[in-house]
């Protein structure tokens, strides 16, 4: 009897404490976080979750984001999509109809990033990805958008870049079969080099598969084609395998890569082995200026290292919606609404500052047109910028 | 010429690691007919074991404690490795192997498979997300052999592999407990009524098959020097695959095995379009065991799942 | 209010309770189930903001519990006001009439009962998950998981090998299945415009649904033919290759989108075709597994050559039972593929086999019922615990251990499934029914 009497007084305690909390209830904007903080990519996800943490600090910092003259007060709701594509499906439908996101950002490998988007299109809330490259991801979708330039894009920067540098023609191309970015990138340099130095001008395209770690007999084959210089457009913890392996096995040119190698990771893995080398990146560590060089100082004391390009892409996707949700005019609690205007605010972003380069959406394209640096890695390790190439 | 020379000692180097973490693996499968599915991610609990302690150890020698150089280091970090992640494998058998060893085979399968994921997410949440450089115990040089380009790494793995291999067989073929171990591999029922300690044996096995395991972790992590949590998923499954074409209860086969999945994987690259690499690999080891089912030197035998 | 005095009862007092409840039949607690939903599409979010919360708790309360503690006492409320009350009241005090429908629809037409509580079970999970959309996607998921775990106990289980190519067939199916659709019905940029007129594609899916299971049953072919020489592990790695080599030819297939996967795919699969589809999957394999075949096979697998003695032909009938696991999971592939709207070769990895293996091993050999509570309750620990985040993945492992230690065959096996004992009434009717 003892027992049920002090349930029930437990019970009634929480009903009261409840009633009186339901009152105090202000507008707060939900921005979601989808991101691979488990399974293949932990990395990825990590450094999603501490560049939209860093970004929501400011935010709240200054007192929320101020539309319309007045201030929202702004929270993230980060899931974990696991690395796997029902999990990410999964994650966007829960963060829509369960926590009410005013917009998702991520997931950022296209595995997951294609089909949350199709459930972000279809509850018709914005969505952006920072790293996701794949044309389906935002192809046909009004509400999908990406912070990233494409492969069509970067692979011809390179080609020419190379051409003009160097005047080389044979090239070598080595990347991952499996996974589609490298896929994709390989292909439009490889369509691009050819178109300008002849068919038959990429001696030795090779590929391998997504965790392999030994590159010996491609990079045999590559070694023996007479090619002049070495593409490879994979990450930067594969990039100083490639690197040290080829250097044993007797490569002395030059190698080319592209936005994925951008990480402080890759300098400390590959050691002296990658200086001189050059890629094509969003944006330049060493020698970074103004908001840039704010961001990768924050971060890197925050955190301990030095933000790779998922970070400082999150950061400008994020952003990029922070000045939507700003641009939206009004903030009217009806979660719907609040999306449908923030996306067209989206929509019609021009000239974003972003840390990795001005972005701007074309109309009807969630694809930003946006300039690329060719950086060079010093004889210190560190990423220093070279060139520009815009579109 | 020298392309093929050349693949033939990248498939040298490349088929030692696969071979020394099929032995490990067709040890346990032989004596316990288990699928160890934590094998890859003890492989890669070793590689992470080795980084810390040659860490710590080139820390104690820049220090200046004691002075060591770089082969005594390596040296070190390979024995005191190898015999801490015997332990592990220990407690792995004496958690997730033990309690079943009367439960049908598959059942232990999936304690393994879990205790896999356990090891890889524990070094997910205690180091971070972040890759790391296994220390540069052996300064790569290379030597140029007219056009064929081999490194002191390379001979260095190779080297260490085979003698592990041939250890072991001595170890097996010689001894009393290599006796047990083979006599449990031949008959599970009857041979510890013989008086037999099947838990020593047991726990033996793992000791062994998981000291080969780190030590295949450490030369992974000398040559191929960046490390990551679920390095060892890929390398579990296709020891896996190896220890079963070797054929049961062998460690030549196993050894072969090792070396013959790594030379198919080298040479189709070569060959053929290296797009098609796994689906020719593959398609090859199925043609393998569609002519010798029981392996490469495996007797028939029959199952009796414990059902 | 004797729901909340009920629970404080001492273990010794459950008995009675049991005993209270021990009559109500599958049909009166469905309609306890009927009620809950019902109640919690009617007040459920008027009672949420009454016990302080913000929302009707999605998965039974655990993102709150996990997040935000103080939201417990609520949602714990809300819980049994909502879901357990109503089933228990409801349940009991129907468990007369629902005791006679039962039986008279038992004696006069047994089809129709078993279509009647199908239906029930139907409307529940629909009103459920008609709350929130989220709950649409997970329910639908989860049964697909439900099919892909059976169809793996007809190999592993009941066959007795070890079988590691169901995300093989799963893609085989899965590609297959989104080839059908989309170059048949949909405008495509990959594929041009739709071959017939999109409307009746609704009606047609069944066939893409058919041939994304035949073409893994055909797939299957070239696992079994090698595998099937010799009893032993063989089959376990023949099978891993066979997930290798499908991965990489997908990959290497450009028609099909290789490594960037296949999009576009139409929205067919909602909560009534996978619920079908999962409950024809249940009966057909469940029905197998009854009949001579699924006997036959438990032969094979207990020995092999006392069944070889016994006239079996142990060829086909190992032959028949792996095809038509492969089938069911082809068909499978093909329902996640349009749930997803999208493929891609890198779905269908070891990731994926792991899951299947821990969802059918946790749940029982030789079992349905183990199958259907393994692979519901792994999708639903998964995403009930997802506020852990990467806890969870030490959380979820240290639970499938010490379930596989104190039940090593898994939570439910070797358990017959008879969906007519099932439905039957109780009590009195029974007696009846059995006179």
């Amino acid at each position: 009897m003892k027992k049920v009497f002090v349930v029930s007084v437990l019970l009634l305690a929480s009903l009261v404490m409840v009633t009186a909390a339901v009152a105090q209830k202000a507008v707060t904007l939900k921005i979601g976080i989808n991101a691979e903080i488990t399974g293949d990519i932990p990395k990825v996800g990590e450094a999603t979750k501490f560049a939209a943490q860093m970004w929501l600090e400011d935010v709240n910092k200054a007192g929320g984001i101020e539309v319309g003259g007045k201030k929202y007060k702004v929270e993230l709701a980060i899931e974990d999509n696991e690395s796997k594509a029902e999990s990410a499906a999964k994650a966007a439908t829960k963060l829509i109809t369960v926590d009410d996101v005013i917009a998702i950002v991520g997931p950022q490998a296209s595995k997951q990033a294609v089909p949350a988007g199709e459930v972000c299109n279809n509850y018709k809330t914005p969505m952006i990805t920072g790293w996701s490259t794949n044309p389906n991801t935002t192809k046909d979708r009004p509400y999908v958008f990406r912070a990233c330039f494409l492969d069509d894009f970067q692979g011809p920067a390179l080609s020419i870049f190379a051409k003009g540098e160097y005047k080389f023609t044979k090239a070598a191309v080595l990347y991952d079969v499996a996974s589609d970015y490298p896929k994709g990138l390989a292909e439009f340099f490889k369509k691009d080099w050819e178109k300008k130095n002849g068919p038959g001008s990429v001696v030795a395209y090779e590929s391998f598969t997504t965790k392999d770690t030994d590159f010996s007999s491609q990079l045999t084959k590559i070694i023996n084609s007479g090619a002049e210089f070495l593409f490879t457009p994979q990450y930067y913890n594969e990039v100083p395998l490639i690197v040290q392996q080829a250097k044993q096995l007797g490569w002395k040119k030059p190698i080319l890569g592209s936005d994925s190698w951008a990480s402080d990771e890759l300098v400390k893995l590959c050691g002296k082995d990658c200086n001189g080398f050059f890629f094509v990146s969003h944006y330049a560590s060493a020698g970074a200026k103004g908001a840039t060089k704010e961001f990768i100082d924050r971060y890197k004391s925050k955190f301990g290292y030095v933000p790779d390009d998922v970070a400082a892409l999150t950061w400008d996707a994020i952003g990029l919606i922070g000045q939507a949700i700003k641009n939206a005019g009004t903030i009217t609690g009806d979660v719907k609404k609040d999306r449908e205007a923030v996306r067209k605010a989206l929509a019609n972003t021009k000239n974003f500052p972003g840390i990795t380069g001005t972005i701007s959406f074309p109309p009807g394209s969630g694809d930003p047109i946006k300039c690329a640096n060719i950086v060079k890695i010093n004889d210190k390790g560190e990423f220093e910028f070279y060139k520009t190439a815009c579109p | 010429m020298t392309v093929f020379l050349q693949n033939l000692i990248n498939a040298l180097q490349w088929g030692s690691f696969y071979a020394v973490i099929a032995i490990g693996y067709s040890m346990v499968y032989s004596i316990l007919m288990l699928f160890n599915f934590a094998h890859g991610d003890i492989f890669m609990t070793g590689s992470y074991i080795g980084f810390g302690v040659a860490t710590g150890l080139m820390a104690l020698s820049a220090a200046g404690v004691i002075a060591l150089p770089n082969w005594l280091i390596l040296v070190l970090t390979l024995l005191i490795s190898m015999v801490l992640t015997s332990f592990l494998g220990m407690f792995i058998e004496r958690v997730g192997y033990r309690p079943l060893r009367d439960a049908p085979r598959a059942s232990a399968a999936i304690t393994g498979l879990m205790i896999g994921i356990i090891l890889e997410t524990g070094n997910l949440i205690l180091l971070g997300a972040q890759r790391i450089k296994f220390p540069a115990l052996v300064e790569p040089v290379t030597y140029d052999l007219g056009g064929v380009f081999v490194t002191n790494q390379k001979v260095l793995i190779v080297v260490v592999s085979l003698s592990l291999a041939m250890a072991l067989h001595q170890f097996i073929r010689r001894t009393r407990w290599g006796m047990a171990m083979r006599a449990m591999a031949f008959d599970y029922v009857v041979v510890p009524l013989m008086g037999v300690p099947i838990n020593k044996i047991a726990a033996m096995t793992f000791a062994l098959g998981s000291g080969l395991a780190a030590a295949a972790g450490i030369l992974f992590g000398v040559a191929y020097p960046v490390l990551d949590p679920y390095m060892g998923i890929v390398f579990g499954w296709k020891a896996f695959v190896a220890a079963i074409l070797g054929g049961r209860g062998s460690i030549l086969g196993a050894t072969l095995a090792g070396f013959i999945l790594g030379f198919i994987e080298i040479f189709v690259a070569m060959v053929f379009p290296s797009t098609l690499r796994d689906f020719i690999a593959y398609s090859i080891i199925l043609l393998i065991l569609v002519f010798r089912p029981y392996g490469l030197f495996g007797e028939p035998y029959s199952v009796r799942l414990r059902l | 209010m004797s729901t909340p005095k009920d629970i404080q009862s001492t273990p010794r007092r459950f008995g009675r309770l049991w005993r209270f409840f021990q009559e109500v039949p599958l049909l009166g607690w469905l309609t306890g189930a009927l009620a809950a939903v019902l109640a919690e599409q009617f007040v459920g979010l008027d009672l949420a903001h009454l016990v302080d919360l913000p929302k009707i708790p999605v998965l039974f309360g655990f993102e709150n519990a996990l997040k935000k503690p103080e939201l417990i006492p609520g949602t714990v409320l809300y819980i049994l006001m909502i879901y357990l009350a109503p089933t228990l009241l409801v349940g009991r005090l129907l468990q007369l009439p629902a005791n006679r429908v039962a039986g008279f629809l038992a004696r006069r037409w047994p089809v129709a009962s078993v279509v009647f509580h199908l239906a029930l079970l139907y409307a529940v999970l629909h009103i459920w998950s008609d709350i929130n959309d989220y709950r649409v996607i997970v329910v639908k998921i989860t049964l697909i998981a439900v099919m892909l775990t059976l169809s793996l106990n007809v190999i592993n289980g009941y066959m007795g090998e070890f079988s590691c190519s169901h995300p093989g067939f799963m893609a085989l199916g899965a590609y297959a299945g989104s080839v059908v659709t989309i170059v048949l019905f949909t405008n495509s940029s990959m594929y041009g415009p739709a071959v017939l007129p999109p409307a009746i594609g609704p009606y047609l899916f069944p066939v893409a649904l058919f041939v994304g299971g035949c073409v893994a049953a055909v797939g299957a072919l070239a696992v079994a033919i090698p595998s099937f020489r010799t009893r032993g592990d063989y089959l376990a790695i023949i099978s891993l290759a066979f997930t290798f080599i499908v991965k990489s030819l997908i990959e290497n297939l450009e028609i099909v989108g290789g490594p960037r996967g296949m999009r576009g795919q139409p929205d067919w699969s909602n909560l009534p075709v996978v619920f079908v589809c999962t409950v024809v999957c249940v009966a057909v394999i469940n029905n197998f597994v009854r009949s001579t075949h699924g006997l036959a096979l438990n032969a094979v697998r207990d020995n092999e050559m006392a069944a070889e003695a016994m006239t079996i032909n142990t060829q086909r009938t190992k032959m028949i039972a792996f095809l038509f696991s492969a089938f069911w999971a082809g068909v499978a592939g093909v329902l996640f593929a349009h749930v997803l709207r999208y493929v891609n070769p890198g779905t269908f990895g070891l990731q994926q086999l792991a899951e299947v293996l821990a969802m059918m091993y946790f749940g029982g050999l030789n079992s349905i019922y183990g199958s259907i509570v393994g692979a519901v309750s792994i999708n639903l620990m998964s995403e009930m615990l997802r506020p852990l985040e990467i806890w969870k993945w030490i959380l979820i492992p240290l639970l499938l251990i010490l379930v596989m230690i104190f039940r090593p065959t898994g939570l439910i096996a070797f358990r017959d499934f008879d969906p007519v004992r099932l439905i039957q009434p109780k009590g009195k009717e029974r007696s009846k029914l059995e006179a």
